[in-house]
């Protein structure tokens, strides 16, 4: 890795540090770098104080670290916060060198980094243009630009790289949109909504008046003959687990998008954290099949949204596809592509063909109500049939990754959103990484790697290492060396690094 | 057409339920004889005595879960706009349980149906009170009576945007058959309230069935507040307006959303 640039761009709420980010990542992506952006934010509108941290490398980057070389202060504090995280060379760009600019101080500063960064001034006012429009934003670019004289710090020169920019809400929306998505239902709920944002320019979102409303109207709309999916986050699940339930009885197809935030309860709304894959694995009272899967960054939440929905479709049951803040809200600027994705229709009979029922009681072959003792028991049985069925078919997909170096008896589990920093920590160590895409079900290799292997180290963003659970669950096999963080931030490639030096 | 079903049906012997199936079946032969198709009806059901009738009815259903009846009907018209969905449920089930889903349907105007059987008590769960039983109802669980005021569904609905707000008598079939053609017919969210008994927990309203008489279908607000409040659900005095008390037409949910309107032009679901 020759280049590798941290950017920290800090202010308060409602200053454009988006812009800011979106801007820069846009035009060293077009120039073919790796970006990867974290956000930090606090759960308010206007004020406050709010950061993000851009990575600019020429190799594969999907996490963050605390190292800054350049600060992008819109406001006095921003310096001060931060003092601890200042390479020794850092620069300071601050929105006092721009007073008068007002709204597009951040262009500015945006203007004045691409200088440094050694990017023609085209790049950055065709960058404006298209973002903004506007004369002034592009006045704002160009004083910026022109600020730092003759210095640069950087030449980005020109890879070959085909970046493209997503967030992991974008990957589950073109994955939803690819499986043929009709109808999203969804409650507003952090980190869950910028997804229903997108899918808003997408598809027909419809809000209704709270999370028991949304799972019950899906149901009715998939029932329907729609392709449905709903969204929340931890709490508004809560709402919708009487909902799960009544999927796994009425078998009317469901795709459910968890993005977790630290719990319990309200918890920390705006913050990231992978507290939430118990009550995705067990969310529901009764025993019925469902998937759950876990994608790691944005182009596996292209492939696995597919997925969840296809096998909704095809096997009439529960999939929940499981995210958090982290993966929500970071964008990632990588040159990875999606697997083609599966397509597939709704060919089930639906109401307006011939009669059809669809029922919360236990029932007959008609959907007749029923307690009979002879057809509870066999419908109990045939539910976990289905669910052996539902094994079957997703050994076709790929349900656990092994990145790193593949003969190392060193070896890191972990699932979701921790997929980048491990990978990212683990570079050049003797490590090899187990991630884990499925949950539900599980993939039987887990249990051989686990035994190939002479360290094995459990990774987690949780309290209680859930994913160890599972695995002890399945396995019988108990992780002993677990790296856990409970802070509502994710991990950091260095801390992680640092953690499994001790181990 | 014979909408029955060969399922045993196990309401009690004399409850006013066996009567509203038998409107309901009338109103939808009414309508089949009009051109409707079988097909096009959907039923829904919440959990109660009356969800029962989606046993009974041989329609299309979805049998919801206990309150949220009204949310997955409001789903299924939003999964077909073409379909004509009825709602089935209880004065518990969409007072008590199913509350914020019933305000909203009436706000949303999503052009269905819901039929409540409003019996002023929880039966299939043995009697206790619900937000329409009167004051001094006695129950296991209240045994000095019932202290908490009931409310007034039919006011609840008119503030709430409902557009068809209708009262029937449940032991009145040829009424109440024709309220509710005429509610399915409605384009936009249509209410009726069957008032009935519970011949078992809660029986005191077929001694003001007396005061029960019709009125003519009305278009204005103002009247229709008076109606609503001429019956004290709490005391169980004055006259029983029934009929439909208030009926205007709005645009719908449906027609707010340009590719649901499409899917009504062409006559399909989201399936095609």
């Amino acid at each position: 890795m020759k280049v590798i640039i941290n950017i920290l761009i800090g202010g308060q709420a409602g200053q454009g540090i988006n812009k800011v980010s979106k801007i820069i990542s846009s035009i060293v992506a077009k120039k073919g770098y790796y970006t990867f952006n974290y956000r930090d934010y606090p759960s308010l509108i206007r004020g406050g104080h709010n950061f993000n941290i851009l990575t600019i490398s020429d190799e594969r980057i999907n996490s963050y670290t605390n190292k800054i070389d350049f600060i992008l202060a819109l406001d006095i504090d921003t310096t001060k916060i931060h003092e601890n995280k200042l390479n020794r060379n850092c620069i300071v760009l601050n929105f006092q060198s721009f007073i008068g600019l007002g709204r597009n101080t951040n262009v500015a500063l945006a203007g004045a980094l691409i200088k440094l960064l050694g990017i023609e001034k085209q790049d950055l006012l065709n960058e404006i243009k298209k973002e903004f429009g506007t004369k002034e934003a592009e006045h704002a670019a160009e004083k910026g630009y022109d600020s730092q004289g003759s210095i640069i710090k950087y030449h980005l020169k020109k890879l070959k790289n085909k970046i493209n920019i997503l967030d992991g809400s974008e990957g589950v929306a073109i994955g939803a949109v690819n499986s043929g998505l009709n109808v999203y239902f969804a409650y507003p709920m952090t980190p869950a909504t910028p997804l229903m944002n997108d899918l808003a320019r997408k598809v027909l979102v419809i809000q209704p008046e709270s999370e028991i409303a949304v799972i019950n109207a899906a149901l009715g709309a998939s029932f329907a003959g729609a392709k449905v999916m709903i969204g929340t986050s931890g709490g508004g699940f809560d709402l919708m687990t009487e909902g799960l339930s009544f999927q796994g009885m009425s078998e009317v197809p469901l795709v459910v998008y968890l993005a977790s935030r630290p719990g319990p309860s309200t918890g920390v709304p705006t913050y990231s954290g992978q507290s939430d894959l118990n009550i995705a694995l067990r969310g529901g009272h009764g025993e019925f099949p469902r998937v759950v899967v876990a994608p790691g960054d944005p182009v596996e939440c292209i492939e696995k949204t597919n997925e969840s929905f296809y096998l909704a479709e095809k096997f009439k049951c529960l999939s929940i596809i499981l995210s958090d803040k982290h993966l929500a809200e970071g964008e990632y600027g990588s040159d990875s592509k999606p697997n083609r994705s599966i397509k597939f229709s709704v060919a089930r009979k639906i109401p307006g063909e011939g009669l059809v029922r669809a029922t919360s009681y236990e029932h007959d072959k008609y959907g007749n109500t029923t307690e009979d003792s002879v057809i509870v028991k066999k419908n109990n049985e045939a539910r976990l049939l289905k669910y052996s069925k539902i094994k079957k078919e997703v050994k076709k997909f790929e349900m656990i990754k092994v990145h790193g170096k593949k003969n190392s008896k060193n070896l890191v589990i972990g699932f979701g959103s921790t997929k980048g920093v491990i990978l990212d920590a683990i570079k050049d160590l003797d490590y090899k990484f187990l991630q884990v895409l499925y949950l539900m079900p599980m993939s039987s290799r887990i249990k051989k790697e686990i035994q190939k292997a002479k360290k094995v180290v459990l990774v987690e963003n949780n309290l209680t290492g859930q994913l160890g659970r599972l695995i002890r669950e399945r396995t019988g096999i108990q992780i002993e060396k677990r790296i856990l963080k409970y802070d509502g931030r994710p991990f950091l490639a260095d801390e992680l690094r640092k953690e499994l030096g001790k181990i | 057409m014979n909408l029955s079903t060969d399922y045993k049906i196990t309401w009690c012997p004399g409850c006013p339920n066996h009567m509203i199936l038998e409107s309901s079946k009338r109103a939808f032969n009414s309508l089949i004889k009009k051109g409707y198709k079988k097909n096009d009806f959907v039923i829904v059901a919440g959990i109660g005595c009356h969800g029962k009738i989606f046993d009974y009815l041989n329609l299309s259903g979805f049998y919801g879960l206990h309150g949220r009846a009204l949310a997955s009907a409001f789903g299924i018209k939003i999964g077909n706009p073409n379909l004509k969905v009825v709602c089935y449920a209880g004065d518990g089930d969409t007072y008590s349980e199913g509350m914020e889903h019933f305000i909203h349907a009436c706000r949303n105007n999503s052009d269905m149906t819901l039929i409540v059987h409003d019996n002023q008590s929880f039966s299939l769960t043995t009697g206790q009170i619900t937000p329409t039983s009167q004051l001094g109802f006695k129950s296991k669980i209240e045994p000095n009576g019932n202290e908490i005021h009931p409310l007034n569904p039919i006011k609840l609905a008119l503030v709430s945007g409902a557009s068809f707000v209708a009262r029937c008598d449940a032991r009145n079939i040829e009424h109440t058959a024709k309220i509710i053609k005429e509610a399915i017919e409605h384009k936009g969210f249509a209410f009726v309230e069957i008032l009935q008994t519970c011949i078992i927990f809660n029986p005191s309203l077929d001694h003001a069935r007396k005061y029960m008489y019709k009125v003519d279908n009305g278009s204005n607000m103002k009247r229709a507040m008076k109606l609503a409040d001429e019956w004290d659900y709490a005391t169980r005095n004055g006259r029983i307006p029934i009929g439909v008390l208030y009926k205007h037409t709005r645009q719908t949910f449906e027609e707010k959303h340009d590719v649901l309107v499409s899917l009504m032009k062409k006559k399909v679901g989201w399936k095609g």
